[in-house]
């Protein structure tokens, strides 16, 4: 994929192709274009932990019979060294200076074999510290995995089988699909590493018009890409320090992907760039002036003389913000015939809408009106809410998304801390490291990126998909547990079905 | 630290301890650990399967038959008849399973039990815990698949009852071994990964391990997805001729995920010749994959087997091919349960390695200490895996298979039957416990 804009586009406007020239100076051009070519890539790097998680397992130990048993094999072995001194830990619990009377719990994986093998005086308990992260919906398994996630850079690869519940609500309903004999290409070990990622914002004419000159009049695209299929949300809460949004900022434009922050925090921080999206209330649509770098401008509710005059004074493309509340299709439906080139949906932090739908029924819903409309491909649709996996990505996408939009997450890569509700944005506390340094933040977030990323090419490889733009709304390469369990249980004493 | 061959003293020592512990933990002398099991393996299914290993009975007091896992088989029950219809617990009723049913010219082969170990290659696994599987299938008329990492020799004194796995990567794969099987397997994906291919870390890629697969010690080993040689059906038959070729009398087996059209799938393998179709269902095991394909990709077994079944009925194909049904299978209940549904028979892998200590604390890829299975299972480390006895491990899984041998029959006496392949596709003998009720 292109990923230096100016490089490209500077070969494209020398000007068109006459018809005599065509065939030789269409190669040249292309081998021109061809040169610019990089694969795109995440540059990870493994980074420390400034907060950890709180450790998985504590370890307690009786010391009285550890004493008696060290001193029980003294005698029974005779002082063999090899034998007294192995340990039954091979990950370095009890191998530090005085072994087991002062364990490090923090090494511990929870093989449990300690525990097993001296039953009398080692005790392996989960940590009710770490079990009491997040919430009912951002559980502390999800804000483990991100922050692995964050720390590496890599996609999280364990032994052993899936260790949780059978299907479940949410997300957690929907299988994607994968093909025996299908790859995405026959380049590379997998087929996966040439795998698009990349996405479009904007707006595409359902069809282009040319005048008898063959010169295109009437709608022309409007829309430039990103590389991943999702961006920084405005952070929730009492995240949005300018620290962070420096941090998000940063990200944004490293791994070529936009960052939302409100049109105050841009100006007063003087970020206006292309890859930040100012996000301005409608009663101040007027100021869209005053961002001449945005690509894409928010505004955060839909109101067609707010769009009107942000177009009257910005060259930026228009965006809106639309929350899944009462109304909420109308106002998608006028948007769109308003001509509004990306709609931003939000659901609350546990991915329901206002009603209690959960978000994959709400983006099909968006994604399915506007194809019956036959106006899909007019407007860019990104979502946000509940997506703190990275199976959410995909699962996001062929539900009907364009691109997500990522909230609490970037509290949970910096190993910043909740206090209280995880379900209204506005009322997120969050606790980032004190002393957070922004180059060890940033690393953290586009390692992040570059975990999800490599997830969504593990989904789209098993697929056989080539490119996550063709992700989208492909409802047949998901499987929803409730209709497996329709189809299977059918028939059977007790099933009732709809997922009960 | 360097790592050596452990003394004998201290493989007693450790070994006697290991062995101890479980047996106090299983047999109630402690508590049940905290940190143990999770909604699939609870703690109770892992300690019972200790018990079951240890004595080859059924626990009085612990669950032995479902998890916790809100769905699928644990919301599954059998509806058995009155105590006045039940047919008396004896060897008379029929666990055989017959994996040849194309009625051509090639094995017949029947095992004694309905159910046979899946592939775990060396490397993944140490040659102790390859050899435990097969000396015992041994013991139960039954098979072990290689896995994909080649034929180690120990296995020659058991090769009548080893499926030589040919998979993706083709590692260890030998026209001797193939012609030493009586089953050949062709696994197209894997439930725990499927579409993703196979990863053996370095650190697992050992010297003996790289010589049989024919690389280089200590570099990471890829199996691609899918075999590069097959994009189509047609493919797909054209890799079974090249078997038959070499082998003439080997049976077929084709192993595959569960993609939404597994039913097709299956179809095609069967048209293009398999004896036996696998279904490696999305909750499986692994000794690596990445975490969002366990839970995300393809679908769970009992979700596949019905849907692949029927499609099998309506095509007019179902009784000239066995259907193998792996992937979260862990108990004897789940077997019946899965036959139920539709299957032949199962395949089983991680209860195996309960049955020999495993917590399933999923470190089996290496884990932080980069030596792998600290129990000594999935790993080639040269001190851990001492903590395996071969004698010791083929007894342990004696008695399970026992202990789910005897159970199998418990349920099939209880409905009425006398025959295990007389419960395939009895939906009618399942009752579904809606989920607050499982509560």
């Amino acid at each position: 994929m292109l990923t230096s804009e100016k490089a490209s586009s500077s070969v494209i406007s020398e000007g068109r192709l006459s018809m005599e020239s065509f065939e030789t100076e269409s190669a040249r051009r292309g081998r021109q274009l061809a040169d610019l070519y990089h694969r795109y890539h995440i540059d990870t790097e493994e980074v420390d932990d400034v907060q950890s998680l709180p450790i998985r397992f504590l370890v307690e130990i009786g010391k009285v019979g550890l004493a008696k048993y060290i001193f029980k094999e003294i005698i029974h072995y005779k002082g063999n060294a090899e034998v007294i001194l192995s340990r039954p830990c091979t990950y370095g619990v009890f191998s530090g200076p005085v072994g087991g009377f002062s364990p490090r719990p923090h090494l511990c994986v929870g093989c449990l074999r300690c525990t097993i093998q001296h039953p009398e005086f080692v005790k392996v308990l989960p940590n009710p510290e770490r079990l009491s992260l997040g919430d009912s919906y951002t559980t502390h398994g999800h804000i483990a995995a991100i922050d692995e996630e964050a720390k590496k850079g890599m996609v999280p690869v364990r032994g052993q089988g899936y260790r949780g519940r059978f299907g479940g609500p949410g997300f957690d309903g929907m299988l994607t699909d994968m093909s025996e004999i299908v790859r995405p290409s026959r380049d590379g070990i997998h087929g996966r590493e040439l795998i698009g990622t990349s996405v479009d914002i904007g707006s595409k004419p359902m069809h282009l018009c040319f005048d008898e000159k063959g010169e295109i009049i009437g709608n022309t695209p409007k829309m430039f890409n990103i590389q991943v299929p999702f961006i920084f949300d405005i952070p929730p809460g009492d995240l949005g320090t300018e620290k962070l949004i420096r941090v998000i900022d940063s990200t944004s434009k490293e791994i070529d992907s936009l960052a939302c922050v409100t049109s105050s925090d841009v100006e007063r921080m003087a970020i206006d760039s292309a890859n930040i999206i100012p996000v301005l209330s409608i009663d101040e649509a007027e100021k869209s002036s005053n961002f001449p770098n945005a690509r894409l401008i928010q505004l955060d509710g839909w109101d067609s003389s707010a769009v009107d005059t942000a177009r009257s004074v910005s060259d930026a493309m228009i965006g809106v913000r639309i929350k899944f509340e009462e109304g909420w299709q109308p106002k998608l439906d006028s948007a769109v015939n308003h001509g509004v080139e990306v709609i931003h949906l939000l659901a609350d932090l546990h991915g329901r809408g206002e009603d209690g739908q959960f978000v994959t029924e709400l983006f099909k819903e968006a994604h399915l009106r506007l194809i019956e409309q036959g106006r899909r491909d007019l407007v860019t649709l990104i979502g946000a809410g509940g997506i703190i996996g990275a199976d959410h990505v995909p699962k996001s996408i062929i539900s009907g998304l364009d691109a997500v939009a990522l909230d609490l997450p970037v509290l949970f890569a910096l190993q910043g801390r909740s206090a209280g509700s995880l379900v209204n944005r506005a009322g997120v506390i969050g606790n980032l490291p004190k002393k957070m340094d922004e180059g060890w933040a940033k690393q953290r977030l586009t390692n992040l990126c570059g975990s999800w990323r490599d997830q969504l090419l593990e989904i789209l490889g098993a697929m056989g998909i080539r490119e996550v733009r063709r992700l989208r709304g492909e409802f047949g390469r998901s499987m929803i547990v409730e209709h497996l369990e329709d189809e299977a249980f059918e028939g059977i004493a007790g099933y009732v079905g709809g997922g009960n | 630290m360097t790592i050596a061959k452990p003394s004998e003293i201290l493989i007693d020592k450790t070994t006697n301890l290991l062995h101890n512990g479980m047996n106090a933990r299983a047999f109630g002398d402690f508590d049940i650990p905290e940190a143990l099991g999770d909604a699939r393996w609870t703690d109770e299914l892992i300690l019972s399967t200790w018990y079951m290993a240890e004595t080859g009975k059924v626990p009085e007091k612990l669950n032995f038959k479902t998890g916790n896992s809100d769905g699928g088989f644990d919301l599954l029950r059998f509806q058995f008849l009155d105590e006045s219809g039940w047919v008396e617990h004896s060897e008379n009723i029929s666990t055989k399973l017959d994996l040849n049913r194309r009625g051509d010219e090639k094995n017949k082969i029947s095992i004694d039990i309905p159910w046979y170990g899946g592939g775990m290659s060396y490397g993944s696994v140490s040659v102790n815990v390859m050899m435990s599987r097969a000396r015992n299938a041994r013991r139960w008329n039954s098979f072990i698949s290689t896995g994909e990492g080649g034929y180690p020799a120990e296995l020659r004194e058991v090769e009548e009852n080893v499926i030589t796995q040919v998979a993706t990567g083709y590692f260890g794969v030998e026209e001797d071994t193939i012609q030493a099987a009586p089953i050949v397997e062709f696994k197209y994906a894997q439930g725990a990964k499927p579409g993703l291919g196979g990863h053996l870390l370095a650190a697992k890629a050992g010297e003996e391990v790289a010589k049989l697969r024919g690389s280089v010690p200590f570099v990471s080993l890829f199996s691609p997805f899918p075999f590069h040689s097959t994009y189509s059906v047609e493919d797909h038959s054209k890799h079974l001729d090249w078997i038959e070729t070499v082998n003439p009398k080997a049976l077929l087996s084709v192993k595959v995920s569960t993609p939404h059209d597994v039913d097709m799938v299956a179809v095609g393998s069967f048209y293009a010749g398999a004896h036996i179709i696998h279904l490696d269902g999305g909750y499986g095991g692994t000794g690596a994959a990445p975490e969002i394909a366990k839970k995300n990709i393809a679908m769970p077994i009992e979700l596949a087997i019905p849907k692949v079944h029927k499609f099998l009925v309506a095509e007019g194909v179902r009784d000239r091919v066995t259907l193998i049904a792996s992937g979260g299978i862990r108990t004897a209940d789940d077997m019946a349960k899965a036959i139920a549904l539709g299957a032949d028979g199962c395949v089983l892998g991680t209860s195996d390695l309960i049955g020999l200590g495993c917590t399933r604390c999923s470190n089996c890829e290496g884990g932080p200490s980069g030596r792998g299975c600290p129990w000594g299972l999935t790993t080639t480390d040269i001190e851990l895996q001492e903590w395996v006895p071969q004698d010791w491990a083929v007894q342990r899984l004696d008695n399970l298979y026992s202990a789910m041998q005897w159970r199998m029959r418990d349920i099939l006496r209880k409905l009425g039957l006398d025959d295990v392949n007389q419960l395939r596709g009895r939906t009618d003998l399942l009752q579904y416990i809606p989920k607050e009720a499982s509560e």
